[in-house]
């Protein structure tokens, strides 16, 4: 009955809802399905839970109420089989392992075998060529965020999980990686969810954005983004694509401005 | 809770090669000399000259002896840490257990040398047992209490990362936290390398057939000023270097120096936990006492268990003369151990602010301060006593003097940490240096403080013992080596149950202080 | 391992003399050596220096005894390994072997090394105590444990130990030398003698010669062993009682052969010489002379019981058993 860890696998959050020891409400009823296969953005306001709900999904947080469900199954079945990756905010890389240490030692925690030349292609894939062996110190802030999506990736997982991932890489870097991620993830047919602050970055990579309201996070607009692909920043400032942006852009000042509206599809 | 990590700033430990030490060993070693002539024929120091003649012409037996220590110093090391390294492992596993671990760990240390070296002689008979288990003893608690905050020095996301492939607490610990302890374990290995050698010395004092403990009794019996400088110079020597070569060990291993952090502020709980963990810590501690002297089927004449305790002190028809004496033994001793204590602190907190704001003059001060906080109290407590009699001054002086170093190293570490940044803001402002003192540096400097004197409990207790003991005959530590000799072992006992479970609560009395005063000051540091 | 190896060595010397007591007085020396241990008092020095000789001439040898010499220190009780059968006698005193049997040990006092406790008072030339009313109006320095030593004497010879000054020191010389202290109350033969190494003269005024009758230096065993395991007993003895005689015909020998077998111990010859020398007033008297080393009468017994009730010692002449000395002296 396990699931194949590389197979891309639908989600199914119900009710999904998380107060911490505080009283602090971060989700409340949250009820989301993501098809296998698709990338999601969620975008919010700061501190609105965004990254509690990236968390409960990828099992790292227990709900306090509702279920996740990663291809029918609870995220500690996917976690078992090292079916999905998590690239954090900050990109804990390891201080005391090279680059290719980081990477390598992912494929190890996960129990694959450690493939030198597809490590090799993953390093060149978010342009750290020749920096393999460098320690993180060494590395500014946005190479340490490329070195960690190219850990996150080193396992083909099914399912990534993607919170905040450029904040630090540089705008050209960005346009970059915005290029070329979204290949390997249809190529892997990866089902990915990715937080973000930045609505373009939003709308550029994904094929739906969900919007949320201000803590406790609840959905205030699901905007699906039919853009073809591979997509460029061009395409984003097209348009189609800044019609996509106006809609983001409405949706979250809503948000802000009071109580969650109804759910609003575009 | 926030960890000390180690920062770029304190370049004496990156460079270790600095004029400034050898200026004032060079200045030291002169005042001494001088010193040394003026006072010759009093009894009381020899100088450097005539201890190097004295080791010229017995460097074969100084040697001898010096190997016979530091052998059993490096078991004592290799054991203890090993015990450590298990117990932080333990607990990093399994951390519910941490917080028991740590109180028992913390009660076994406060068992007072002078008590537990008949103790260990009994058990173990001729040969080296006791000296080994006693510098065991005296490293493994400086090693885990620095272990298990290096454990936890990680930040969280490094777990997550684990866990987010799937694997538990074991992969933590192989992969993250053993890596990310290794600069505290490395500062714990050096506090210990020293330890252990004062263990050895003190376990000779049981019976050993040679070493340089031996020596040390012999040298003082006779009247030998030259040889007991010059075996406390030998001594201070052994200590500083093994300090220093494990602190080379370290820089080579990591690159960057050890974190300076002595303890992590303790866990804030809520108090009914506290008081939880120490009742199990009670349990477990007297069921172990109970159970080993059934083990080993010690003798009830000598082996006194909880029972035997509690009816000495409660029971029995002289119950209240026992209590009546342990009290007058304690208090003697908290006349000399309170003011040491408080002003071993405040010296060594002091000196260190006013070296920050001379800070030409600190470059100087650490490394000698480093180098000073490893001479072995036993080779110190007589000489210190010869210089200041024994009085009241010569036993303040020396717990203040074993309590000084560590504080004064770690609040010079503390003051260093300061936040760059902030620093920058003060700067733009214009603000003097004693402005930066009080504003940014003091409460920066609060956490190593107090984990200085929360370390400083113990040490303290086991200074004022020792010197009572081998020097004063006054207070408790008097008490326990007279018990032992009259063969009063319910007395003994007695006592080693009070000073330790007296030190532990010190201890935890310090550690409430600290919550109080960090909440006030450097609220991020409890949280 | 340490502990096994001991359990094992105890179990193997309880299996050898087991083997020699089912076999009576079975010729011993066709056995394997039994191994016992006499757990020494203080540090290796000419204090112990009969036993060496006994040790080094093979004296136990012949007797079927492989002796081990266990040191002892200022945190080693000698009383502990003797109860719990880690070493077959113990060099104790009268005083602190009632202690211990206060407490429930089953010690018996077998022989008296030192007939003449060897307390004394120091002093300096100038300002000397000669005898106990020169305490009067004198500062002493002793360990404030030691009290009770000071108490008995004034006790004995009717001075008011409220004219005393007593002031707290360490074990050591320099007090009296510095001029803190007039006087000290210490061993005959430790501080003089480390002061005489010094080139300076003392005068000491031993503290036997006025009443303080405790014997020192002696020999302790428990009831268990003097019960089960008497030819052992009396095979240390014997080999004691030759040692020492042999040690009291040529002291400066003993000396020399206690550097020789601790070279480690950190002592000097000459100081040891003196010492050795200094010791043989204290061990051997008409009454050893008469009767052979190690002897007491009931005299002697009684005069320490009344010294040991000023001590706070309540003690009776069966603490003292003579039957091993007389075996070993053939009486």
């Amino acid at each position: 009955m396990a699931p194949d860890p590389a197979m891309p696998a639908q989600i199914v959050c119900t009710g999904l809802g998380k107060t911490f020891g505080g009283g602090t409400e971060a989700v409340q009823a949250l009820d989301l399905t993501l098809a296998a296969g698709q990338t999601t953005a969620l975008v919010g306001p700061s501190g609105c839970g965004k990254s509690t709900l990236l968390r409960m999904i990828a099992g790292l947080e227990e709900p306090s109420f509702g279920t996740v469900t990663i291809g029918g199954a609870p995220p500690s079945e996917t976690l078992r089989h090292a079916g999905l990756s998590v690239a954090f905010q900050d990109p804990s890389l390891l201080p005391w392992r090279s680059v290719r240490g980081n990477i390598e030692l992912a494929l190890r925690l996960a129990r694959r075998p450690v493939d030198v030349a597809a490590v090799e292609a993953l390093i060149a894939l978010v342009g750290l060529d020749g920096f393999g062996d460098t320690k993180p110190a060494e590395l500014s802030g946005g190479m340490r965020q490329r070195a960690a999506i190219a850990r996150a990736l080193a396992t083909k997982p099914g399912l990534l999980l993607l919170d905040e991932p450029f904040g630090a890489v540089d705008e050209l870097t960005r346009q970059q990686l915005a290029q070329d991620l979204p290949r390997i993830w249809e190529a892997q047919r990866t089902t990915t969810v990715l937080v973000t602050h930045s609505v373009s970055e939003a709308v550029l990579l994904s094929d739906r954005v969900i919007v949320l309201s201000p803590r406790p996070a609840q959905i205030v607009a699901d905007i699906d983004i039919p853009l073809p692909r591979p997509r460029s920043p061009d395409m984003v400032r097209s348009d189609a694509g800044a019609g996509h942006i106006d809609a983001v852009f409405a949706a979250l000042s809503e948000s802000r401005a009071g109580s969650p509206p109804p759910m609003a599809a575009q | 809770m926030t960890v000390t990590t180690a920062p770029a700033r304190p370049a004496i430990l990156q460079k270790p090669v600095s004029f400034a030490p050898w200026i004032s060993t060079a200045i030291l070693l002169a005042l001494w000399e001088l010193a040394g002539r003026q006072l010759s024929g009093t009894f009381v120091l020899a100088s450097p000259s005539e201890v190097l003649r004295y080791l010229a012409e017995e460097w074969r037996m100084m040697a001898r002896a010096l190997a016979v220590t530091l052998g059993n110093a490096a078991l004592g090391f290799v054991f203890g840490n090993l015990a450590a390294i298990a117990l932080a492992t333990l607990a990093s596993v399994w951390p519910r257990t941490e917080r028991v671990v740590a109180g028992l760990a913390l009660l076994v240390f406060c068992l007072p040398l002078v008590a537990t070296g008949p103790i260990l002689r009994v058990l173990f008979g001729p040969g080296d047992g006791p000296q080994i288990v006693l510098a065991a003893l005296a490293v493994y608690y400086t090693t885990l209490i620095p272990l298990l905050v290096g454990l936890r020095a990680a930040p969280a996301t490094w777990f997550d990362l684990v866990r987010s492939y799937g694997r538990g607490r074991v992969s933590a610990l192989v992969h993250v936290r053993a890596m990310a302890a290794l600069p505290y374990l490395f500062t714990g290995l050096q506090i210990a390398a020293p330890a252990a050698f004062l263990g050895a010395m003190v376990g000779e004092f049981t019976g050993a057939e040679r070493g340089m403990g031996v020596l040390t009794v012999r040298a003082i019996r006779a009247l030998d000023v030259e040889m007991t400088w010059a075996l406390a110079t030998v001594a201070t020597g052994v200590a500083i270097l093994a300090y220093a070569v494990i602190g080379a060990l370290a820089r080579r291993v990591l690159k960057a120096p050890p974190p300076v952090i002595l303890a992590a502020p303790a866990p804030a709980g809520a108090r009914s936990s506290a008081l939880q963990t120490g009742a199990i810590v009670t349990v477990l501690a007297l069921l172990a006492w109970w159970g080993a002297i059934r083990v080993f089927d010690l003798n009830p004449f000598f082996a006194k268990g909880p029972g035997d305790v509690f009816a000495a002190l409660i029971l029995a028809d002289d119950a209240a003369e026992t209590r009546a004496t342990l009290a007058g033994a304690l208090g003697e001793t908290l006349v000399f151990l309170l003011p040491g204590y408080i002003a071993g602190l405040l010296a060594g907190a002091g000196l260190a602010m006013l070296l920050v704001l001379m800070p030409i003059l600190a470059g100087t001060a650490m490394p000698l301060a480093i180098a000073l906080r490893s001479v072995p109290i036993v080779t110190t407590a007589p000489l210190v006593v010869l210089l200041l009699g024994r009085g009241a001054t010569g036993t303040i002086v020396l717990v203040a003097v074993m309590v000084f170093f560590p504080t004064f190293v770690a609040c010079l570490h503390g003051l260093r940490q300061a936040p760059g940044q902030i620093m920058d803001v003060l700067d733009s402002y214009a603000a003097g240096p004693v402005t930066r003192l009080i504003r940014v540096r003091i409460p920066a400097m609060l956490p190593a403080f107090f984990a200085a004197a929360r370390m400083a409990v113990p040490a303290s207790v086991l200074a004022v013992t020792v010197v009572e003991w081998l020097a004063t005959g006054a207070g408790v530590g008097s008490l326990m080596a007279l018990s032992a000799s009259l063969s009063d072992y319910d007395m003994l006992w007695s006592a080693v149950v009070l000073v330790s479970a007296l030190s532990a609560l010190g201890y935890a009395a310090v550690g409430a202080v600290e919550r109080r005063i960090l909440t006030l000051y450097a609220p991020e540091q409890v949280a | 391992m340490q502990k096994t190896m001991n359990r094992r060595a105890l179990i193997g010397g309880g299996a050898a003399a087991a083997g020699t007591l089912a076999l009576g007085l079975a010729p011993r020396r066709l056995f394997a050596q039994t191994p016992v241990t006499l757990q020494l008092s203080w540090l290796h020095s000419a204090q112990f220096a009969g036993s060496y000789i006994a040790q080094d001439r093979g004296w136990w040898i012949e007797e079927g005894l492989e002796v081990a010499l266990s040191q002892g220190g200022p945190n080693a009780p000698v009383e502990p390994p003797v109860v719990s059968g880690t070493a077959l006698v113990g060099i104790s005193a009268a005083d602190y072997t009632a202690a211990a049997v206060e407490e429930g040990a089953p010690f018996k006092i077998l022989g008296v090394a030192m007939q003449k406790n060897p307390f004394v008072i120091a002093s300096l030339p100038d300002n000397p105590v000669n005898e106990p009313t020169d305490l009067v109006g004198k500062r002493i320095g002793m360990a404030l444990a030691n009290t009770p030593v000071l108490q008995a004497l004034c006790a004995l010879n009717d001075v008011d130990i409220d004219g005393i000054e007593i002031v707290p020191t360490q074990y050591s010389a320099q007090p009296l030398i510095a001029g803190e202290v007039d006087c000290l109350l210490c061993w005959e033969t430790d501080l003089p003698v480390a002061m005489a190494m010094q080139g300076i003269d003392s005068v000491t005024m031993l503290m036997a010669d006025f009443g303080y009758a405790v014997h020192s230096q002696t020999y302790i065993a428990t009831e268990d062993s003097l019960a089960n395991r008497r030819a052992d007993l009396v095979a240390l003895m014997r080999g004691e009682v030759r040692g020492w005689d042999a040690y009291r015909e040529d002291t400066d020998a003993a000396a020399e052969l206690t550097l020789q077998m601790y070279p480690d111990a950190g002592l000097d010859l000459e100081t040891q010489k003196l010492q050795a020398a200094r010791q043989v007033p204290l061990m051997f008297s008409e009454l050893t002379d008469a009767n052979g080393f190690g002897w007491w009468t009931e005299e002697t017994v009684a005069a320490n019981i009344e010294t040991l009730g000023l001590l706070g010692r309540d003690v009776t002449p069966d603490l003292w058993d003579r039957s091993i000395l007389e075996e070993v002296h053939g009486t």
